[in-house]
């Protein structure tokens, strides 16, 4: 095209002055991280607009779609006052500044710009033209010893991303004569597409290794053996196109191998009380424990409620007479430790697009996140330098916050619960869990919609987005450790409002019966969602170059396994194909039928006419032999830390007020709220249990157990509702994985019973995200990182099976470990500890079953529902504050069955009304518990401890440990309450009080006076100013 | 001769990234009312169907995802495909509500203060620069108000949830003090929070046309239509929440004007 035009957006003269917060926060930023002053930063956003012929008056209509008339002003290329644009600089207290100029490189999602470019669309005038539009943003500095190179360095360091973005600074005497605005470049995708190619895998092995590295496949040498040999029988090379397919297919991401492995696990010197599993021979982690425990407790209990477990994108479960529920929960781990902000925000989107995806589709209504990240003060502090190439941990965090923030607010989908967790080894990959609940009617045009319905014949169809290069071997790089280097097209951006488009179209041509089935794009794009699909029907035919794509120059190859985002893939009968695309159409929705659903057995993918690929898919889905893995648990074997520094910690307080306070500012206790209340966690009218709860008088600002959805806004029963709770604790891993696991699935149950969900009517879901357990030279514990899975999957299935709650979805990532180089040179290997997220959702049974952590009334009684813990050294948080505390075995783990009855009763106990308020106990022990539970209200407690020592107060304030709460009861109802409680530990500790103060006395002794502000100040170290 | 609850009809717009359409819906529904959600796309290609109703109402959301400025390309694309259809819904006395980003797409299409002047507020970036979720107290002012006749005077409680909910208003400050004066004498301040919760103009955080019809608001009443839903445990009950009365009030307005 022709002309391109820049136009950039000012403050008007009235605006000028203000300076925005972002433009602080950025000052602060650069300050506290890289030491830098700037005086002054003043960021404008500009659009660049490319057009094939010159627009007359084109100023004028920028002006009308770009600016605020009320406190904006444009200054474009075609602009006449130069003079008047120097001047603003001036006014805003510039000399001579800097211009840094961030712009988008070629190809990169750019979401202002699709926006901008349909509301220039909207006018009468551009309505017909062609246009393409490309945003950016500029910031003028000043400061104190800058110059380009420095300056170009911090933007990418902050604002920028080298993957996706250009950056250029232009100097005053540059800046003077304008130049940005006479030559402008628009950043045009130029690139030329391959012809298909034939791979020849008859060469020796070393060969084939580099041939496989050098294409980014990930196959193991056993992976090229078998398709070596499969191609030899079929007497042919297989084309580039298969090779991709069958490494997306077959990569760790897609196929989960290792948990699909034969693994023999020993283990030797257990620590004392340490559970014994003996020798064991496993078929598979996921067949034995994970679908395994299921298939027992569905067994067992006769669930009529489980309705579709494991073989569809979600799990589905009926806790509802007219809707079905279902959840699922992913990771985007690789994607965010890259573009922190992107991955996150695909992350929410992809999981989104699975819940879109189960059944004939169901309905997004709430998301839940979690995060493992590091904390750069950490290092700063401790003055460890971090290895070449890591992101600020600091930025990953704002990063994926964002990028959590947008995904679910800008699809009006609540973000209700979820977790911040804190760890120096997140550092290398960061760890993002993205969850999303759905409903979907359970019968619809006399279909149950828990049903995928594809046949032969349909059509396939691709909706939503286009195809681009970006996230080109997403799939086979998240199963790759992160290693410099990596080709910026696995970067991959999301665009909300296209997927909030697509999303309500596939609920409006659900309703009207358009389609038969339905499934997302995720990793591995077209190959993954045709591949799946297409095993239903057994087969496809696909006409590669029908797809839309974003530019031309794509090859085959890269068609077919771009994870572009925002799609998803329809079978469509030819009989509502017309509807379906009209309607698509009305909704702007852009789709495109690629082929036929068929019942060759072949996959068989065509480009203009031309045979691509044809897979047999026995060969590409079931032939794959396991793996055979040993693990051997053994604590002693870990490999010695990345961080060789001694880290010095301060010695343990002598008053326990000071060590509440402590512990109240530590980053796994303190409060998020300031971020949390960044997510929308309303929208949709139904969130009956918000993240935050407290009395009116003091604000909302006290931790909530659990989300809680009511139902009756997604068309269910008037007095029902869900609730969602997660439990996490890495911290316990390098102890034993195996209580670890306890502990992150009683966590996620117990909070959802906190808040008032039925133990009867619970289901689960796991996500592993593991360091790389294979055995290889540059991993010399890998043994023992199996081990820890071996523990952690046995932990689940006996848990869950005592609990009788069955998984209904899970996933898991294995590769989370970053190599790199330290500024001195040396290799570095960082791996994430084993972590595992559970996530609970039970139906809470009437509305008048909720119940929130906040005390409610002075005068209550408060108890201690579980053990003591008096002689037990498990106060997790304690060993990380202080040098002198140590964490000893034996550690407490859980009698499920007795817990399960506790549940019960406890749950019994809350329909009756008896509980006025309850909350978890878990990081930090029962101090932490119990001053939450008061901080955010006008009362206080009085406990009067008796029957222990002093010494045994730091064991009963901080230990931890999996089942306990802490509740209220009105003194009316403490008969009932404690004869419900008849054979199950808890101790009355003493009453709520009208003073704000949570005053402890052992013996009659004041042990510790501190108020409810005291603790709330500490509790929001983090959260300066809300709004 | 008032016109039946049954008969009162309420459209509510979705599509493009709105996304509080089903419960603005359901609160209208609640009081007795016929409500129909309707895609944009749909009320372009048919505007002739405003006419048969009597109340519009523009969600909240992020339509077309906050690009460029929160509500601006809504704004935009009303402008350009059924604006004389609305300008007819508006002259014949009919009531329009618009619900955060609904109000900062009724501020951009220049309904809001004054309908069909010269623009001379809009609502911008929160003092903090973000998003923010909060229930938040408000008074409700005495007003021309239809829309608040049934809180007027109250102090209520309701969520907010954006990031640009600030009132700013057109040129310097002495201009701005006399529109904010001809405004609150006019009686078109309806909703101020009690607090400064994002740099608003003298708190304001809902307004009115100068009939009182076409209501704007940052707070959202839909999602506190029932106690239920109050973010205190202790509030928690099975009773109707301050929010539903803004929807009482519009449909008391309409059963004595239609």
């Amino acid at each position: 095209m022709g002309h391109v035009y820049r136009f950039e957006i000012y403050p008007n003269q009235h605006s000028l002055k203000n300076v925005t917060a972002n433009e602080n926060a950025l000052k602060k930023w650069f300050k506290d991280f890289t030491q830098t002053e700037f005086e002054r930063i003043f960021e404008v956003r500009y659009f660049l607009v490319e057009t094939d012929e010159k627009i007359e008056g084109i100023h004028a209509y920028a002006s009308e779609v770009f600016t605020d008339s009320v406190t904006e002003t444009l200054f474009s290329s075609e602009s006449t006052n130069s003079e008047e644009y120097h001047g603003w600089i001036k006014e805003k207290g510039f000399t001579r500044p800097f211009m840094i100029d961030i712009g988008f490189r070629p190809g990169v999602t750019d979401n202002s710009a699709h926006a901008a470019k349909e509301a220039l669309k909207l006018l009468p005038a551009l309505k017909k033209r062609n246009l393409n539009v490309s945003s950016g943003a500029m910031y003028f500095v000043e400061g104190i010893d800058l110059n380009p190179e420095k300056l170009q360095k911090l933007t990418y360091e902050k604002m920028a991303n080298f993957l996706l973005h250009k950056v250029t600074v232009t100097s005053f005497d540059e800046l003077v004569h304008n130049t940005r605005l006479k030559n402008i470049t628009f950043p045009n995708v130029d690139i030329t597409a391959q012809q298909m190619a034939l791979i020849n895998l008859d060469i020796n092995d070393s060969e084939l290794s580099e041939l496989n590295s050098k294409n980014c496949w990930a196959l193991s040498k056993e992976e090229l053996a078998h398709i070596k040999n499969h191609y030899k029988k079929l007497e042919r090379n297989p084309t580039d196109v298969e090779m991709e397919i069958i490494a997306q297919s077959w990569s760790e991401h897609c196929k989960h191998k290792i948990f699909s492995s034969e693994i023999t696990y020993s283990e030797s010197n257990l620590p004392m009380g340490v559970k014994a599993l003996g020798e064991m021979k496993i078929p598979g982690i996921f067949k034995t424990f994970i679908r395994g425990s299921t298939l027992k407790i569905k067994e067992d209990r006769k669930l009529p409620w489980l309705i579709s477990i494991f073989h569809d994108n979600a799990g589905i479960v009926r806790f509802d007479d007219n809707v079905d529920v279902c959840i699922k929960v992913e990771t985007h781990n690789s994607p965010s430790a890259l573009d922190p902000y992107g991955g996150a925000l695909t992350g929410i989107l992809g999981v989104n697009r699975d819940i879109l995806g189960v059944g004939l589709g169901a309905k997004p209504i709430a998301n839940t996140n979690v995060f493992c990240l590091a904390e750069n003060n950490y290092f700063k502090d401790n003055d460890i330098s971090m290895p070449l190439l890591l992101k600020n941990p600091d930025r990953i965090k704002a990063g994926v916050h964002q990028g959590v923030q947008d995904g679910g607010n800008k699809s009006g989908i609540p973000t209700v619960n979820g977790a911040f967790v804190f760890d120096r080894d997140f550092v290398g990959k960061p760890l993002v869990f993205c969850g999303t609940v759905g409903v979907m009617p359970q019968i619809e045009n006399n279909h149950n919609t828990f049903e995928k319905g594809q046949r032969p014949g349909d059509l396939i169809v691709m909706a939503g987005g286009r195809i681009g290069k970006d996230g080109i071997h997403g799939a086979t790089f998240s199963s790759m450790e992160l290693v410099d280097g990596v080709p910026s097209s696995v970067v991959q951006i999301g665009d909300p409002i296209t997927q909030k488009r697509l999303s309500d179209f596939l609920i409006e041509a659900r309703s009207h019966g358009l389609f038969n089935s339905v499934t997302d794009n995720g990793a591995g794009g077209l190959s993954s969602s045709v591949g799946e699909m297409a095993q239903l029907t057994n087969g496809a035919d696909i006409d590669l170059e029908l797809a839309l794509v974003k530019y031309p120059g794509l090859s085959p190859y890269e068609l077919m396994v771009s994870e572009s985002q925002e799609r998803m893939t329809f079978s469509v009968a030819s009989e509502t194909i017309a509807e379906f695309l009209e309607l698509a159409e009305q909704r702007n929705v852009e789709a495109s039928v690629i082929g036929k659903f068929t019942d060759s057995g072949l996959l068989n993918i065509r480009y203009n006419g031309e045979k691509v690929a044809e897979l047999s898919l026995h060969f590409l889905h079931e032939s794959l032999l396991p793996m055979k893995l040993n693990a051997h648990f053994d604590v002693k074997t870990k490999s010695a830390h990345w961080i060789k520094k001694k880290i010095t910690k301060k010695s343990l307080p002598g008053n326990y007020k000071e060590i509440l306070l402590d512990l109240f500012r530590s980053p796994n206790i303190r409060s998020h709220e300031h971020l949390i209340r960044r997510y929308d966690h309303e929208v949709k009218g139904a969130t009956l249990v918000k993240p935050f709860t407290g009395s009116s008088e003091k604000g909302f600002s006290a931790p909530s157990d659990a989300g809680v959805i009511w139902m009756k806004p997604h068309g269910g029963d008037a007095d029902n509702a869900i609730a969602i709770a997660c439990g996490i604790c890495p911290k316990v891993s390098e102890y034993d994985s195996y209580l670890m696991a306890e502990y992150a699935l009683d966590e996620a149950v117990r909070n959802a019973v906190c808040v008032g969900a039925n133990p009867d009517e619970m289901v689960l879901v796991d996500n592993f995200c593991w360091p790389d357990p294979i055995e290889s030279p540059r991993n010399p514990d890998a043994l023992l990182k199996l081990s820890h899975l071996v523990r952690a999957s046995k932990a689940l299935y006996d848990l869950s099976i005592s609990y009788g709650m069955p998984f209904v979805s899970g996933k898991d990532s294995m590769k989370n470990d970053f190599i790199g180089v330290t500024a001195e040179n040396e290799k570095v290997k960082i791996s994430v500890p084993p972590t595992l997220l559970v996530t609970a959702m039970g139906k809470v049974p009437g509305l008048k079953t909720i119940t929130t952590s906040e005390v409610k009334s002075a005068d209550a009684y408060i108890y201690l529902i579980g053990e003591k813990h008096l002689n037990l050294k498990s106060a997790f948080e304690l060993s990380e504050l202080y040098e002198d505390y140590k964490i000893e075995y034996p550690l407490p783990y859980i009698n499920g069955k007795k817990q399960l009855d506790l549940y019960r009763t406890f749950h019994k106990s809350m329909r009756e009304g008896l509980i006025a308020s309850s909350h978890d106990v878990s990081d930090g022990g029962v101090l932490i518990s119990l001053a939450e539970k008061m901080m955010g209200t006008p009362y206080g407690m009085q406990i009067e401890l008796s029957g222990m020592k002093k010494h045994e107060l730091t064991g009963f304030f901080f230990n931890e440990g999996a089942g306990r709460f802490v509740v209220t009861v009105n003194p009316k109802d403490a008969r009932e309450f404690e004869d419900n409680l008849t054979g199950h530990f808890f101790t009355r500790l003493g009453k709520t009080t009208n003073d704000e103060m949570l005053a402890v006395a052992l013996d009659g002794v004041s042990v510790l006076a501190v108020s409810g502000s005291e603790c709330m100040d500490h509790y929001k170290i983090q959260t300066r100013e809300l709004v | 001769m008032t016109i039946k609850r049954s008969d009162i009809k309420a459209l509510i717009i979705t599509g493009d990234g709105i996304n509080c359409e089903v419960e603005t819906a359901a609160a209208f529904r609640e009081q007795g009312i016929n409500a129909e959600i309707i895609h944009i796309s749909d009320l372009i290609s048919h505007p002739h169907r405003l006419n048969a109703a009597h109340i519009l109402a523009l969600p909240g959301g992020f339509s077309f995802g906050d690009e460029i400025g929160s509500g601006q390309i809504l704004a935009l694309k009303i402008k350009y495909s059924f604006e004389a259809e609305l300008k007819k819904f508006i002259n014949d006395k009919k009531l329009v509500i618009g619900i955060c980003n609904g109000f900062q797409a009724l501020v951009r299409l220049g309904l809001l203060p004054k309908p069909f002047e010269t623009r001379e507020m809009t609502l911008t970036h929160n003092d903090s620069g973000h998003f923010i979720n909060q229930w938040v107290d408000l008074n409700v002012t005495p007003s021309l108000c239809a829309w608040t006749t049934d809180l007027e005077g109250m102090i209520i409680s309701l969520p907010i949830r954006h990031g640009e909910g600030k009132i700013v208003f057109k040129g310097d400050e002495a201009t701005q003090e006399k529109t904010y004066q001809s405004l609150y004498e006019n009686g078109q301040i309806a909703l101020s929070y009690t607090e400064n919760v994002n740099g608003s103009y003298q708190n304001i955080a809902g307004v009115c046309d100068p009939t009182g019809r076409i209501f704007g608001l940052m707070p959202h009443p839909e999602a506190a239509t029932s106690q239920w839903l109050y973010p205190s445990g202790k509030d928690k009950k099975d009773l109707k929440g301050f929010g539903e009365k803004i929807f009482s009030s519009a449909i008391k307005y309409c059963e004595s004007n239609f």
